[in-house]
């Protein structure tokens, strides 16, 4: 009797390890539209309403906690904070005269754009539901492809980039964060510094790690980073260039390496995000998969 | 654990509760830097409850179901809770649980086995992450984490299942977490049997 308790409790093991695998095999190696995805969406559209449900009853408890928690590390973040706002007063101050002439310029070549996300039709989203580990840095949004969100539209916040959608359902969709481990964005640093790659730092939600930049380049702490939207013509980036991603908050190089390790700050903050703006119907991106 | 239709709905309920909670809930919380994970918690506390296969099977569903709400890979969190779903059931199953810490221990240390499985999973499937202070700090802390949940939600668990909890008669009269909470009727028999007696 015990025996068979055995056998059965190990066989229960070996096929529920056995299906893990196959489920994780098949779904690599399976296109967006395989049988696996359908099902996933399928389930994700049914627990979409639960989602948003639940999402918007805890919304308090949850303020809650994070009130707690924001307040011991806002102590320590208001002195940097004032020195801030003074330099970004005298910021403000030059870019404004900045962008007068710019925008003459601007009429001057033909171009008529009235800001980063122009040409896009901004649909605003309420976030439902987020993945709980460092590794899979993802949101769930209460619009689909029933709000005309598409496959790989950018997502930003008031404060800057976000991510893109990674996956779609008819009322949600998924959206990948700029600090998830398969994320990359083209980026370059402001005012007329270099262009690299934004990667997340494995480990820290509340970092980037911009790369290919060229040792020998001169980057400060401070210096903004925005989107290059860079495109060769047959690929493009997924983002549209311009969109604020954060601030440069350390550069450092190592003595055999060819690139240096600029340290970015997101804007966006990515563990409190409650709504968001997905930019659809934007102009064709080569490349990009919608 | 006897697993009867209405016990089979209540865990049902409470898998779905648990995914419903960690994605709307939990994952957006900051606690001493990470983010809390219940669905292991409330894996190993089945598992604990049931024994290896019920741990290994809700690990298994609960995995498929925190995979497809997130679209994520499927199969990848199924692997590591069907796992230490198991691993909790086994040791309930060989070991009597005579302290009431004990399964709160177990928790943190199959939570952060499981962190690190997951960890694990996802430089195999090609993550390139090295193995920096902060990832290992984010599995030490998902442990802690867990033990410091456990408190309230083990015993809340506890309840749910409680009518398929068979009491042991080897934990005796001690606080045991496996305790099915059946000395109340025991109680009333008795007052039956003084009554039928003539006592008062």
């Amino acid at each position: 009797m015990y025996r068979k308790q055995v056998r059965r409790r190990r066989a229960v093991l070996v096929l529920l390890v056995v299906v893990a695998l196959v489920l994780l095999s098949t779904q690599f190696s399976e296109s967006q539209g395989g049988p696996l995805h359908s099902m996933q969406r399928a389930v994700a559209s049914v627990f979409g309403p639960l989602e948003e449900g639940a999402s918007r009853a805890l919304k308090p408890g949850r303020d809650l906690v994070n009130w707690v928690d924001e307040t011991f590390s806002a102590r320590g973040q208001n002195g940097d904070l004032k020195s801030e706002v003074q330099d970004l007063r005298n910021q403000l101050a030059k870019s404004q005269s900045a962008e007068g002439e710019n925008e003459q310029l601007r009429k001057l070549v033909g171009l008529d754009r009235g800001g980063t996300l122009a040409g896009y039709k901004p649909v605003t989203a309420r976030v439902i539901g987020r993945s709980p580990t460092v590794w899979y840095s993802t949101v769930t949004v209460d619009k689909g492809s029933s709000s005309d969100v598409k496959l790989n539209d950018p997502v930003v916040d008031g404060d800057g980039l976000v991510g893109r959608v990674s996956d779609v359902t008819h009322g949600t969709a998924e959206v990948t964060l700029i600090t998830d481990n398969r994320s990359a964005v083209s980026a370059r640093v402001l005012p007329n510094g270099p262009e690299g790659v934004a990667e997340p730092e494995v480990g820290n939600p509340d970092a980037l790690l911009l790369d290919f930049i060229d040792r020998n380049q001169a980057i400060h702490q401070g210096q903004l980073v925005v989107s290059a939207g860079w495109s060769n013509g047959s690929i493009s980036s997924a983002f549209p260039p311009g969109v604020p991603i954060g601030k440069v908050s350390d550069a450092t190089v190592g003595e055999q390496e060819t690139y240096q390790r600029v340290h970015v700050t997101p804007f966006a903050d990515m563990r409190n995000l409650d709504f968001v703006q997905v930019a659809t119907g934007g102009p064709k991106r080569p490349g990009v998969a919608q | 654990m006897i697993i009867t239709r209405g016990i089979a709905v209540r865990l049902g309920l409470v898998v779905i509760g648990c995914v419903l909670l960690q994605v709307s809930f939990f994952s957006y919380l900051s606690l001493f830097g990470t983010t809390p994970d219940i669905v292991p918690l409330v894996v190993i506390s089945l598992g604990l409850f049931g024994g290896a296969v019920v741990g290994a099977v809700i690990g298994f569903a609960t995995g498929l179901l925190l995979d497809s709400v997130l679209l994520q890979t499927l199969g990848v969190s199924s692997l590591v809770l069907l796992s230490v779903g198991y691993l909790a059931g086994r040791y309930r199953e060989g070991t009597e649980i005579s302290n009431s810490l004990v399964p709160l221990l177990l928790i943190g240390a199959l939570t952060t086995a499981a962190a690190a499985g997951f960890a694990a999973i996802q430089i195999t499937l090609g993550v390139d992450a090295p193995v920096s202070l902060l990832v290992l700090r984010e599995i030490f802390v998902q442990g802690l984490l867990a033990v410091l949940l456990a408190i309230p939600l083990y015993p809340l668990i506890r309840r749910i299942l409680r009518p398929a909890l068979v009491d042991s008669a080897t934990v005796g009269r001690g606080r045991s977490p496996i305790r099915a909470g059946t000395t109340r009727p025991r109680r009333v028999r008795g007052r039956r049997i003084r009554r039928a007696a003539g006592v008062s």
